[in-house]
């Protein structure tokens, strides 16, 4: 008996695409696919190549998926010139997805610079929908402008929803802007969040990590309870090229969530 | 099951198994060296003492495969498994330091996430090994838990002696092809099989224990000097037994898995421009960890079978299992 | 001579002439030579000098970029640095060459297929073909005390002999012949990761948008490959060999190679890395140059 091909990807047509940034595109998808928060798919260009995204939509918030692409190389710049209607190989999900299990009756702090919001996103969004199994929920959003901000038609409603705050911030002050200025680290010490019953999940880029664990750890939370999702390259996502290997772990099999306490050898 | 057989009759035998089987053995290809390759004759095996230059790995994980191809019917988008080949193959004159790799490469494409094209191949396979009569001094099998007489892995052992091959033969498979063969050894030939397995081990030169963690000295300096003669080349890697490292690469709307290897400098190159392991330093300690450390953490066993291949083969000569047995203590047992 | 090398790295580091002395110790085998770099007077002892140390370690001058640094080197090495020097990668007062009288190195291809023990010693291909044992520039020179080695009496002959042959076979021939050598490519690039010349941070060959040289099915790719960094190198193989020792199956490179030297050699009497003053040649026009496009 044949063994399924585990490379196949399920074909999947594009229903929607939302120009966040100047290059950055939300793509939604039509595929019916049960997933967790966190979880990544390899999305297929045909003729161009596969590369793995994070799925930025709530499972609850279905039906189809929906992935925030960032045009960077070979197939994020064929991906961005596809059109509503054309089809992508989707392979998935991959990866361990948020531990939403552990983050009831818990206070959470959302950090988040530039795309690193796109897997927060489906997280956010997943607590908002069974609001009353999670205590207070902050979220903390930077990016390098306002141009780099993504999801904005979220946020009045995320700050409407109960019991949320949500702080914006860009690197450089802005004419009409009139939110927050200063890099996320420099915005955690100001706002000083609660670390009692808390978990704080962090995605950005490495830059912005490397100098918000420190901070996080300064206001009392545990490097048990700080979350982040790790990205290096990958390719297969099913823990067998060797491309995101590190330490013992493999970030698309034993990832892209992890704790603060499980990489901080790792990473440095 | 052991017998013995005469060395013509093992050949006649081969070649009565060539209508159905493709048969894939050693021949000797003059001024280049030994090479595993479909034997149009049986004439062309080499059973001798030199070693392949590339393992029999690349039978099992092939170096370039297509996966699936899409395309488009009636305009609407297609996506095809690539055919599996239906050929039931012999793969013959493997040693044992390769037939243990293929047992640690099952681990990972024969686990969770099964993949098809080497299950089949390894299906399709039956594995008539050869034991080694002279290890290379680059050999250290019996330091990573092998021996040159070892049996793991393996279908069928021949172990050369005197006008033929004493053969023992392990799995159904082994027995399905061999067992028409030959006959009972006697007790001359078996007590050169024993002298003969008794000897070989002490035939290798390298013996050293693998450090039982490495994270300790992940930082240690010691990676800056034993890395400098690296050229970040992919030799140690394809050479290799139980490398596996491969990329996923469409052309013209198929999907092909092509070998790759982390000592390339662009292996984790991020579209970003973003490199984690920029120098050799953080490639060849990557070599190094994965292989002795992280593969044993998870897996339980070094990705290393001590075949040596990366050692015979190296353009500048650098000795892995030198490297390992050197690291400085900081290492836990 | 080994002596004599040693004190002049020890003299070297110790009067900061260099900040580290790139050359050869013993590998673990304790027959071949491993590339190593001595910081400190105590590790100049590591250093050593036979017929064992085959590379060419001008490729790890490179990682030592703005730093002046000592470097052990052969004939046919001196001749990849006056390439690289006249193409600016390297500064001619960076390196302090370590000039050796050289007598000719192991052919380690030939032992590595025939299971070499170290008792058959026999000289690479590269040596009958090399026209003197001392390097053009040095800027101290550690004289062979032994025989001299037999130079070659005509090495343009020897060393072109086997491209005559090739040449002479038919197109077919040579089609078939060249096809049976590229399918066994493994697509390592030992032989560019060892090539003095091949240095650019980025190769064409592990570029993406487009792919220049697909790996994927079929022995285009790997044939394009080969022929690309043949043609990549015309004009400026110096013939050191690198390639061929360290391809791993086998594939006769410098034969590529040495085609197109001698084709640039009988056309435009050129030959790389023999002037010191020589200006890059397929990088440069006279206005004596017979086309007149340019004029």
């Amino acid at each position: 008996m044949e063994t399924k091909n585990i490379y196949l990807p399920r074909l999947a047509e594009i229903t929607d695409i939302k120009q966040e940034t100047p290059d950055i595109k939300t793509f939604k998808l039509k595929l019916s696919l049960v997933y967790k928060p966190g979880q990544f798919v390899e999305f297929s260009v045909f003729g161009e190549g596969e590369a793995p995204f994070c799925i930025s939509n709530s499972p609850t918030r279905g039906p189809g998926i929906e992935c925030s692409v960032k045009m960077t190389g070979k197939v994020t710049q064929a991906l961005h010139e596809l059109n509503i209607g054309d089809t992508v190989g989707i392979r998935g999900p991959y990866g361990n997805g948020f531990p939403v299990e552990n983050l009831k009756n818990k206070n959470i702090l959302f950090v988040a610079g530039g795309i690193g919001l796109a897997p927060l996103r489906s997280l956010i969004n997943y607590c908002l929908d069974r609001r009353e199994d999670f205590k207070s929920i902050t979220i903390v959003n930077g990016a390098r402008s306002s141009n780099d901000l993504v999801y904005k038609d979220e946020y009045p409603i995320w700050e409407k929803a109960k019991d949320t705050r949500l702080y914006l911030t860009v690197d450089c002050q802005e004419d009409n802007w009139s939110c927050m200025v200063g890099v996320v680290p420099r915005i955690l010490e100001q706002i000083k969040p609660v670390c009692q019953d808390s978990v704080a999940i962090v995605c950005g880029p490495p830059i912005m990590i490397k100098y918000t664990m420190p901070v996080l750890l300064k206001l009392g939370f545990c490097p048990e309870a700080i979350m982040t999702t790790l990205e290096m390259k990958m390719k297969c996502g099913m823990g067998k090229c060797g491309r995101c290997n590190i330490g013992p772990l493999y970030i698309c099999k034993d990832g892209p969530v992890f704790s603060y306490a499980q990489v901080k050898n790792y990473v440095s | 099951m052991t017998k013995f057989i005469k060395k013509e009759d093992l050949y006649k035998l081969l070649n009565s198994f060539l209508k159905d089987f493709e048969i894939i053995g050693p021949k000797q290809i003059a001024n280049k060296g030994i090479f595993y390759e479909p034997l149009e004759s049986i004439e062309d095996l080499y059973l001798g003492e030199l070693f392949a230059i590339e393992p029999a790995k690349k039978f099992f994980l092939e170096s370039s495969e297509c996966l699936f191809h899409s395309g488009f019917l009636d305009g609407k988008a297609t996506v095809q498994d690539a055919p599996l080949p239906d050929k039931r193959r012999i793969i013959i004159g493997l040693r044992p330091c390769e037939a243990k790799g293929l047992i640690l490469l099952d681990k990972v494409f024969d686990s969770e996430y099964k993949d098809r094209s080497y299950i089949n191949n390894r299906e399709k396979s039956v594995i008539v090994g050869l034991a080694c009569a002279k290890p290379d001094k680059s050999c250290f099998c019996t330091s990573m838990d092998g021996s040159p007489t070892g049996s793991r892995g393996m279908d069928v052992l021949l172990f050369a002696v005197e006008d033929g091959f004493i053969v023992e033969i392990y799995s159904d498979k082994g027995k399905e092809a061999f067992s028409s063969l030959g006959k009972e050894p006697d007790e001359h030939q078996n007590k050169t099989l024993s002298a003969y397995k008794q000897k070989r081990s002490e035939l290798i030169g390298k013996n050293f224990k693998v450090p039982g963690d490495l994270s300790p000295i992940f930082e240690s300096d010691y990676w800056d000097k034993v890395s400098f003669p690296c050229l970040s080349c992919g030799v140690c890697t394809y050479l290799c037994p139980t490398c596996h490292c491969f990329e996923l690469v469409d052309e013209g709307r198929k999907m092909y898995r092509c070998n790759d290897g982390c000592a390339f400098s662009n292996f984790t190159l991020e579209a970003s421009g973003w490199n984690p392991r920029p120098t050799k330093k953080e490639r060849y300690r990557q070599r190094v960890f994965h292989k002795f450390d992280y593969f044993k953490k998870i897996f339980g066993e070094n990705l290393c079978v001590g075949c040596g291949r990366c050692i015979r083969h190296c353009p500048v000569k650098m000795d892995i299992s030198e490297i390992v047995s050197n690291a400085p203590s900081g290492a836990g047992k | 001579m080994i002596e004599e090398l040693r004190n002049k790295a020890r003299e070297l580091l110790k009067t900061k002439q260099v900040e580290a002395v790139i050359g050869y110790q013993r590998a673990s085998d304790g027959l071949s030579a491993i590339p190593c770099v001595i910081r400190s007077e105590e590790e100049a002892g590591r250093l050593i000098w036979d017929a064992a140390c085959v590379y060419n370690l001008c490729g790890y001058l490179k990682d030592f970029r703005a730093k002046k640094l000592g470097i052990v080197a052969k004939a046919c090495d001196v001749r990849a640095m006056i390439v690289l020097i006249s193409e600016n990668q390297l500064n001619r007062d960076d390196v302090f060459i370590i000039g050796m009288e050289c007598c000719g190195v192991v052919d380690e291809k030939r032992a590595r297929v025939s299971g070499r023990d170290g008792s058959d010693i026999s000289s690479a291909d590269k040596c009958k073909s090399c026209a003197s044992c001392v390097p053009l520039a040095y800027d101290c020179l550690i004289k062979e005390k032994r025989e001299k080695a037999k130079v070659s009496e005509d090495a343009d002959k020897d060393k072109y002999e086997p491209v005559r042959k090739l040449e002479a076979k038919s197109l077919s021939e040579k089609s078939k012949s060249w096809k049976d050598e590229f399918k066994r490519c493994i697509r390592c690039y030992a032989c560019r990761q060892v090539c003095p010349m091949c240095y650019c941070p980025r190769c064409v060959a592990d570029q993406f948008m487009p792919v220049w040289f697909s790996k994927a099915g079929g022995i285009e790719g790997n044939f394009s490959w080969n022929v690309a960094r043949a043609m990549h190198l015309a004009g400026r193989c110096i013939d050191c060999g690198e390639c061929e020792r360290a391809c791993p199956v086998g594939i006769p490179l410098r034969d590529i190679n040495r085609k197109i030297e001698k084709d640039i050699k009988e056309l435009f009497g050129y030959e790389a890395g023999m002037k010191t003053d020589a200006k890059p040649f397929l990088a440069c026009f006279d206005k004596n140059d017979p086309e007149d496009f340019i004029k």
